[in-house]
C-alpha cells in the first residue's frame, strides 16, 4: 500500500513529550494533590518488632483525642489475602502475631495528618517477642523457628538440569566457584504510595485513587478481596512519580482504605511517608548465587551450576514473591549473551521476619547478569586473558538465531557480539589498557568493567499481571483530533507521547492531535498495565494495529467519496487524498464530520463513527533486547571510595519508537545501577529492625555520583508489529554487572574480585591492606 | 512523619528571646531548623515550645575585630562560605562551611545550630575547635565567654544550659600557622564518615582537629614529621583511642587519610 | 496538648500575593503551601530535607519547604514553581527542560526548577560542575541527572543569546 511505503514521521523520531508542560508548570496532579472535602487523613500503627505475639491493642487513649474518628484493629477490617500458590494467609492488619518491622497493626482515621500520627503514638500493642528468622540458611531447615506456623518457611524448590550437565562438568578441564551476593534494595521512586479512596453515594460504587502502575490488576484484586463486583470499583491512577516495580503489586493499605470509605462513609487518604516506604514498600535483590564454572583452556564456558538462595521476606505480595522472581529469571537468563549449553540450577526460596520482597526494575536480571558477566571475567581472569576475548570466544552469534538457552528461553535475533565491539572502539580499548598500565605505575587504580546482557521483554508473564496482550482504542473525533485509551500504566515513560506517535504516523495526522488517556478504569480498555518492559511492545503493537484499522475504514471512506481505488489513497498531513492527485482529496476532519453526523454518504453498508478498540498478542511468548554497558572507574585504594569516570551504553531494543525517551530510559536505568552497585543497601540488624529508615541512610545516586553516559543504538527488529523491544529494564540489568567488573579490574593488581553488592568502601580498603 | 504540637514565639530582640527561654517551659531554640526540625519530623525531638531567632535583629552579621573576626550565630552557612571577611581572614572556615550538606541546607542552616547540635560529623564544631574560637553566650543573666575547645562536651552535648543562647562566635586571625581541611563522605554533601582540619606552625608543629570520628571534635598536637610514612603513622596512634562507632577500622582510617590531605593543603598553602 | 497554642492567623507572601491562612504552629510550609493555599507543584517526597522535591524559593533562595514551618514564612516572599511559569506556556527554563526531557515522572522537576532558577539568576553562567554541584541536593529517580544537566547549560546558553 502506498501510505505503508511512505516514511514515518513522528515513529522513531526524537518527539518531545506531549506531557511535560502539565509536569513543568506544576499542575499535574499525582494522588497527594487531589483535595476531596471532608477526607479523613490515615496514619498507620505498624509493628516496632520482627517477630512478636501481639498480647493486646489498646486504641482507647488514641480514640479519645478531638479529630480522631476510628482506630481499626483486624477486628474491624478482616480481610485477609489469601495467597494460596504460597500457602500464606496475610491479614491486612496483623491478628495474633506481627512478622516484621513495619507490618501494619492498626489504622487511625483522623480529620488530619498531623491528628492522626498524635493518635497513632497514642495506640497501646502489648507484644510478646519470638525469635526472629534471619539467617536464610538456617530458615531453610526451620531454625530458629517458622515463620508461619502452619507450613515450613522454604516455600520454594525447583531443580533444573540439563540432560548432558553432569558429564560434561565432569570432564572439563577447569572449574572455578563463586560465590554472589546482592543486598537489598528498593525502587525508592521519589513520589511514595498514596491512596484515596472514596464512596459515591449516589451510585454506592467504590473510587479508589492510587500511585499505581496497572490499574486493571488492582481493580480485581480489590474487588476480590471485598467481594464486590468488578463494577462497582473504579480505580483511578492519576500522575504517578515513578514505580520502578514497587507499585505493581497489591499493598493491604490498599484494602484497608477501600473498606474504610465503604464503611465510614468518608472519603479516606493514606500518602506514604519515607520511613514507611524503606520499611513496607517492596524490597528486592537479597539473593545468593553459589556458582560454579566449567571452562576450557580456550576460555570457551562449558557449564555452568548454580543454587540460589533467595529471602521472600515474611509474606509474598498477592501472586508474587519477589525472591521466586528474581531467582527465576535470574537463573532463565544465566547464560546471558552466550552459547553455554549445560546448566544445573538449584534454587531455595524461604520466609524470614523481614519485609516482603517484590519487584524492582529488572527483577533478577541484574543480578543474572552480574553472576554471567562474573563468570567471565572470572574466566579471563584465571586464564589471563582480556575479559572482551573471553566473551567473543561464546558470544551466540547471528548465525545461532533462533537460538534455545539450556532454560528454555528462545532467543530472537540481536547483535551481542557488535555491540560488544562497537563499545570497546568508544572507549578505545588498546588505548585504555596501555593507559591503565601507565596509571598503576603511578599508583591510580582505574579498571573498564563489561556487561553484556539479554533482557527478556514484553512477556506472556510480568509482574505487572498475566495477560500476553494489550489494548488500545482509537477513536478520531467529528473534528479530526484523536482520542486513544490505553491500559497501561505508566510512572514517567512518557506513553501519552510514544502511543501518540504510532497513532500519529497511521492516520497521517500531527502528533499534537492524538490524545492518549490511561489509567481510569471507567474508560480504559481492559490491560496489563506497565511492567516487565511490555508496553512500548504490546501497547505499542496495539497502538498500530488500532490506528491501521481505523486508517483502513478512513481509507475505504474516502475512495468511495473521491470515487477512487483504495489503493490509490494515501494519508498525509491530515488529508486523504488520491496519491500523486493532491488536490483530489478530503481532509480528515470532513471525512469524520461526514462519518458522525453526514452518515447518508457513507458507503453502503459501513457502520457510522470512527471507534476502534483493537487487542494486540506478539506472536513470541517473550522478544529479547541486547546490548552493552561498560564503566571506566577509578576506586581511592586509600578510601575506598569509587569514582566512575566515563560510561557507555550499547542498546539494541528493535526498532526505536523515540530515541530520545530511551536515552532517558538508559540514563536512569544507569543511575539506579551505579545505586546499585555503590550506594543502596536496606540492612537489618540482628534483631531484625531495618536501621535505613531515612534517605539519610539509604543512599540514592546524586547528580555527583552519575558520569556522563554516552549511549548509542542498534537496531535489529524483532517479529512484533513495529519491529520493538522492551527496554525499560536493561540499563539497571547492565549496570551493577558493568560497576562491579570495572571495580574488580581496577583492583585486579591486589587480586580483588567483586561478588557482593553494593561494594563497600570499607571492605575495599579492607582487601587492598589484607590482599584478600 | 509530622512533629508534635508546639508554642511558637518570635521574639524581635535578643533580650525578648533570652526571656522567653527563661519562662517557657520544655523550650527550644530554632534557628534553621535543618536539624531540629528533621528530628521533630520523626517525633524524636518533641519541644513544648520554640523561640525562634530568626528575625532578631543584628545575629546575622560577620565583623572584623582587633583580634579576628566575630560572626553572628545566625550567619548561615552559605554566607559563611561566601562572605569576603571570611575568605579573607579564615579562608578554612569558608572552604568547610561548603561542604555542609546541599546548598539549600546551607541557605537556611547557621553556624550556631549546628555548634548547639554538635552532631560529631558536622564540619563547623570541629573548625571551632581547630581556629581556638571563643563563643558569645547569653542568658538572662548576662553573658559569658566560652572556649570552642571546652564546649562540645560529647554527643549532641555542648555547654549551653536550655536557657542560654549562643550569641556569637569569636575566631581569632591566624598568624603563622596555615590550616587545610579534608573530608570524606560516601557522597559530596553528606555528613563525612571523617573529617580533619591541619594546622601547621613554624618547625612543623601544629595539630590535627578531627570529627567525625568520635563524640564530638577531637584535637591532637604533634609535631608533623617530615616523611609521609611516619606522618601516617604518628596520626594512626593519634586516631587509635577514638571511638566512631559503626565501622571503626575504616573510620579511623579514613581519619589518618583525611589528615595526610589536609596536611597537604595547609603546606601546599603555606608554600 | 491543651496548653499547647492551636491554630494561629498568619500572611503569607507566595508568588507575590498575599494570603490569610490559620495555621498550626507545626505545620510544615510544605503542607501549607500544597494543602491551604492548593499549590501543589511543591512536591514532597521525604520531609527529612534529603530529596529536595520540596524546594523553594524564600526570599529569592533555595530552601526546604518541608524544613520550615508556615509560620516562619510570614515576612518572607515564598516562590513555588507556580510562580516561575508564565500565564501560558513555559518559561525559558521549563522549555529547554521539555527540549531536553529533562524529565519522565515529573515528581523532582518543581524542585529542579526552582534551584536550577535561583542558580541562573545567581550565575548567569554555570559550567556543568556548577550545575551538578547546585542540583546536588535534589534526588531524580528516574532521570539519571545527564538530561536535566543538559537543560540547565541549554537554558543558560539561550539566556545569554
Ligand atoms: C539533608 C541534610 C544534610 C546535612 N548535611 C550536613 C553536613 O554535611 N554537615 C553538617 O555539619 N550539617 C549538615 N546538616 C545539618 C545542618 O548543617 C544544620 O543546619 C545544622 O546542623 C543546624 O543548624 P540550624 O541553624 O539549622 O539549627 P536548628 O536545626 O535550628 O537547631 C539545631 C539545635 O541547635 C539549637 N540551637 C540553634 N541555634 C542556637 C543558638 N543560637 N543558641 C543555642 N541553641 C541553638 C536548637 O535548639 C537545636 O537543638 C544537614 C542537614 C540536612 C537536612
Ligand atoms: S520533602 Fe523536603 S527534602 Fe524531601
Ligand atoms: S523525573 Fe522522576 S524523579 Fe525526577
Amino acid at each position: 500500500m502506498t501510505a505503508e511505503m511512505l516514511k514515518p514521521k513522528f515513529t522513531g523520531a526524537r518527539v518531545s513529550r506531549l506531557e511535560d508542560a502539565r509536569l513543568l508548570r506544576g499542575q499535574a496532579r499525582y494522588v497527594d494533590d487531589i483535595a476531596v472535602p471532608g477526607t479523613l487523613e490515615v496514619a498507620f500503627v505498624r509493628s516496632n518488632r520482627a517477630a512478636a505475639r501481639i498480647v493486646s491493642i489498646d486504641p482507647s487513649a488514641a480514640l479519645r483525642l478531638p479529630g480522631v474518628r476510628a482506630v481499626w484493629t483486624f477486628a474491624d477490617c478482616p480481610i485477609t489475602i489469601k495467597n494460596r500458590g504460597f500457602q500464606v494467609e496475610q491479614p491486612v492488619l496483623a491478628k495474633d502475631e506481627v512478622r516484621f518491622v513495619g507490618e501494619l497493626v492498626a489504622a487511625v482515621f483522623a480529620e488530619d495528618r498531623y491528628t492522626a500520627e498524635d493518635a497513632a503514638e497514642l495506640v497501646q500493642v502489648k507484644y510478646e517477642a519470638l525469635p526472629p528468622v534471619l539467617d536464610t540458611r538456617a530458615a531453610l531447615t526451620d531454625a530458629p523457628r517458622r515463620v508461619h506456623a502452619e507450613r515450613p518457611n522454604r516455600f520454594y524448590h525447583k531443580v533444573h538440569e540439563t540432560d548432558g550437565f553432569q558429564q560434561a562438568f565432569a570432564n572439563a578441564p577447569r572449574k572455578l566457584s563463586l560465590t554472589f551476593r546482592t543486598n537489598r534494595q528498593t525502587g525508592a521512586a521519589l513520589e511514595t504510595r498514596a491512596c484515596l479512596a472514596m464512596p459515591d453515594p449516589a451510585s454506592g460504587r467504590l473510587t479508589v485513587y492510587a500511585t499505581h502502575q496497572s490499574p486493571h490488576n488492582l481493580r480485581a484484586q480489590l474487588a476480590r478481596l471485598l467481594d464486590l463486583p468488578e463494577n462497582q470499583v473504579r480505580v483511578v491512577v492519576p500522575e504517578v512519580g515513578g514505580g520502578f516495580g514497587i507499585k505493581a503489586m497489591f499493598y493491604p493499605e490498599y484494602a484497608i482504605l477501600a473498606d474504610a470509605a465503604r464503611k465510614l462513609g468518608r472519603p479516606v487518604k493514606w500518602v506514604s511517608d519515607r520511613t514507611e516506604c524503606l520499611l513496607a514498600d517492596a524490597h528486592a535483590r537479597d539473593a545468593v548465587h553459589e556458582l560454579e564454572v566449567a571452562f576450557d583452556e580456550t576460555g570457551r564456558i562449558l557449564a555452568l551450576r548454580d543454587h540460589v538462595y533467595g529471602d521472600a521476606g515474611a509474606y509474598p505480595f498477592l501472586g508474587y514473591s519477589g525472591a521466586v522472581g528474581e531467582a527465576g529469571w535470574a537463573t532463565d537468563m544465566l547464560t546471558g549473551p552466550y552459547k553455554i549449553p549445560e546448566v544445573s540450577i538449584e534454587i531455595d526460596c524461604v520466609f524470614s521476619n523481614r519485609a516482603p520482597t517484590g519487584p524492582y526494575r529488572g527483577v533478577g536480571g541484574p543480578i543474572g547478569a552480574q553472576v554471567h558477566e562474573g563468570a567471565v571475567d572470572a574466566v579471563a581472569r584465571a586464564l589471563g586473558m582480556d575479559p572482551a576475548e573471553v566473551r567473543r570466544v561464546n558470544f551466540i552469534g547471528p548465525q545461532d538465531f533462533p537460538y534455545e538457552t539450556p532454560t528454555g528461553g528462545v532467543y530472537d535475533p540481536g547483535s551481542y557480539r557488535e555491540s560488544m565491539e562497537r563499545a570497546l572502539a568508544l572507549v578505545d580499548y588498546e588505548r585504555f589498557r596501555r593507559q591503565q598500565a601507565e596509571w598503576r605505575k603511578q599508583g591510580r587504580y582505574v579498571g573498564v568493567g563489561m556487561c553484556c546482557f539479554v533482557e527478556p521483554s514484553a512477556f506472556a508473564e510480568s509482574e505487572a499481571g498475566s495477560i500476553p496482550y494489550e489494548a488500545a482504542s482509537v477513536r478520531m473525533e467529528p473534528n479530526g483530533t484523536v482520542t486513544a485509551s490505553f491500559g497501561l500504566g505508566p510512572t514517567g515513560q512518557g506513553h501519552e507521547t510514544t502511543m501518540a506517535q504510532l497513532i500519529a504516523d497511521q492516520l497521517g495526522i500531527d502528533v499534537r492531535d492524538v490524545v492518549v488517556l490511561h489509567g481510569d478504569t471507567d474508560s480504559a480498555p481492559f490491560g496489563g498495565g506497565t511492567g516487565g518492559s511490555r508496553s512500548g511492545t504490546i501497547g505499542g503493537g496495539a497502538a498500530i494495529r488500532a490506528g491501521q484499522t481505523l486508517r483502513a475504514k478512513l481509507v475505504k471512506m474516502a475512495a468511495h467519496l473521491l470515487e477512487a481505488s483504495e489503493e490509490d489513497i494515501e494519508l498525509v498531513e491530515g488529508r486523504a487524498q488520491v496519491a500523486g492527485v493532491p488536490a483530489r482529496g478530503l481532509t480528515l476532519r470532513e471525512l469524520a464530520r461526514i462519518a458522525y453526523t453526514d452518515i447518508g454518504r457513507l458507503p453502503e453498508g459501513m457502520t457510522p463513527g470512527l471507534e476502534v478498540l483493537v487487542r494486540y498478542q506478539p506472536p513470541l511468548a517473550a522478544t529479547y533486547s541486547n546490548g552493552i554497558h561498560l564503566a571506566v572507574v577509578e576506586v581511592d585504594i586509600r578510601t575506598g571510595l569509587v569514582r566512575v569516570l566515563d560510561y557507555i551504553v550499547v542498546n539494541d531494543c528493535g526498532r526505536l519508537i523515540n530515541p530520545m525517551i530511551v536515552e532517558g530510559q538508559i540514563h536512569g536505568g544507569v543511575a539506579q545501577g551505579i545505586g546499585s552497585a555503590l550506594l543502596e543497601e536496606l540492612r537489618y540488624d540482628g534483631d531484625g529492625q531495618l536501621v535505613t529508615t531515612s534517605l539519610m541512610d539509604y543512599l540514592l545516586p546524586t547528580s555527583h555520583d552519575v558520569p556522563r553516559i554516552r549511549v548509542e543504538h542498534l537496531e535489529t527488529p524483532s517479529a512484533s508489529e513495529g519491529g520493538f523491544k522492551g527496554m525499560g529494564e536493561g540499563s539497571l540489568i547492565g549496570a551493577p554487572g558493568a560497576i562491579a567488573n570495572a571495580v574488580s579490574d581496577a583492583l585486579a593488581p591486589f587480586g580483588v574480585f567483586i561478588t557482593e553488592l553494593p561494594i563497600r568502601p570499607q571492605d575495599i580498603v579492607h582487601w587492598v591492606q589484607t590482599g584478600a | 512523619m509530622k512533629p508534635v504540637a508546639f508554642s511558637y514565639h518570635r521574639p524581635r530582640t535578643l533580650d525578648e528571646a533570652l526571656a522567653l527561654l527563661r519562662s517557657e517551659p520544655d523550650c527550644k531554640v530554632i534557628a534553621g531548623g535543618q536539624s531540629l526540625i528533621p528530628l521533630m519530623n520523626f517525633r524524636l525531638s518533641r519541644p513544648g515550645a520554640l523561640v525562634d531567632i530568626n528575625e532578631i535583629e543584628g545575629l546575622n552579621r560577620v565583623e572584623k575585630t582587633d583580634g579576628g573576626l566575630r560572626i553572628g550565630a545566625l550567619v548561615r552557612h552559605q554566607a559563611l562560605a561566601e562572605h569576603p571577611l571570611v575568605r579573607e581572614v579564615c579562608p578554612v572556615l569558608a572552604e568547610a562551611a561548603g561542604h555542609v550538606g546541599h546548598w539549600a541546607i546551607r541557605n537556611r542552616g547557621s553556624l550556631g545550630g549546628s555548634l548547639a547540635h554538635a552532631d560529631p560529623a558536622a564540619e563547623l564544631p570541629a573548625a571551632m575547635v581547630a581556629l581556638d574560637a571563643r563563643f558569645e553566650v547569653a542568658s538572662a543573666d548576662g553573658v559569658r565567654q566560652v572556649p570552642a575547645r571546652s564546649f562540645f562536651l560529647g554527643y549532641l552535648m555542648t555547654d549551653l544550659a536550655p536557657d542560654e543562647l549562643l550569641v556569637a562566635v569569636h575566631v581569632p586571625a591566624q598568624t603563622g600557622r596555615a590550616f587545610g581541611f579534608h573530608e570524606f563522605a560516601r557522597r559530596p554533601g553528606d555528613f563525612a564518615l571523617a573529617g580533619a582540619f591541619a594546622e601547621v606552625g613554624p618547625g612543623g608543629a601544629g595539630a590535627v582537629t578531627w570529627f567525625g570520628v568520635s563524640g564530638g571534635p577531637e584535637r591532637c598536637e604533634l609535631t608533623f614529621p617530615e616523611d609521609a610514612a611516619a606522618r601516617e603513622a604518628a596520626f594512626a596512634a593519634l586516631v587509635e583511642p577514638f571511638d566512631p562507632g559503626q565501622d571503626a577500622p575504616y573510620r579511623r582510617h579514613l581519619a589518618v587519610q583525611a589528615a595526610e590531605r589536609a596536611y597537604q593543603q595547609a603546606v601546599g598553602g603555606r608554600g | 496538648m491543651s496548653e499547647v497554642q492551636t491554630k494561629v492567623r498568619i500572611r503569607l507572601r507566595v508568588n507575590g500575593a498575599e494570603h490569610e491562612v490559620d495555621v498550626e504552629p507545626r505545620w510544615l510550609l510544605s503542607d501549607v503551601l500544597r494543602h491551604q493555599l492548593g499549590l501543589t507543584g511543591t512536591h514532597v517526597g521525604c520531609e527529612q530535607g534529603v530529596c529536595g522535591a520540596c524546594t523553594v524559593l524564600v526570599d529569592g533562595r533555595p530552601e526546604r519547604s518541608c524544613l520550615m514551618f508556615a509560620v516562619q514564612a510570614e515576612g518572607h516572599e515564598v516562590t513555588t514553581v507556580e510562580g516561575l511559569t508564565p500565564a501560558e506556556g513555559l518559561s525559558p527554563l521549563q522549555a529547554a527542560f521539555q527540549a531536553h526531557h529533562a524529565l519522565q515522572c515529573g515528581f523532582c522537576t518543581p524542585g529542579m526548577l526552582v534551584t536550577a532558577e535561583a542558580l541562573l539568576r545567581e550565575n548567569p553562567n554555570p559550567t556543568e560542575e556548577q550545575v551538578r554541584e547546585a542540583l546536588s541536593g535534589n534526588v531524580c529517580r528516574c532521570t539519571g541527572y545527564q538530561f536535566i544537566v543538559d537543560a540547565v547549560l541549554a537554558a543558560a546558553r539561550e539566556g545569554r543569546s
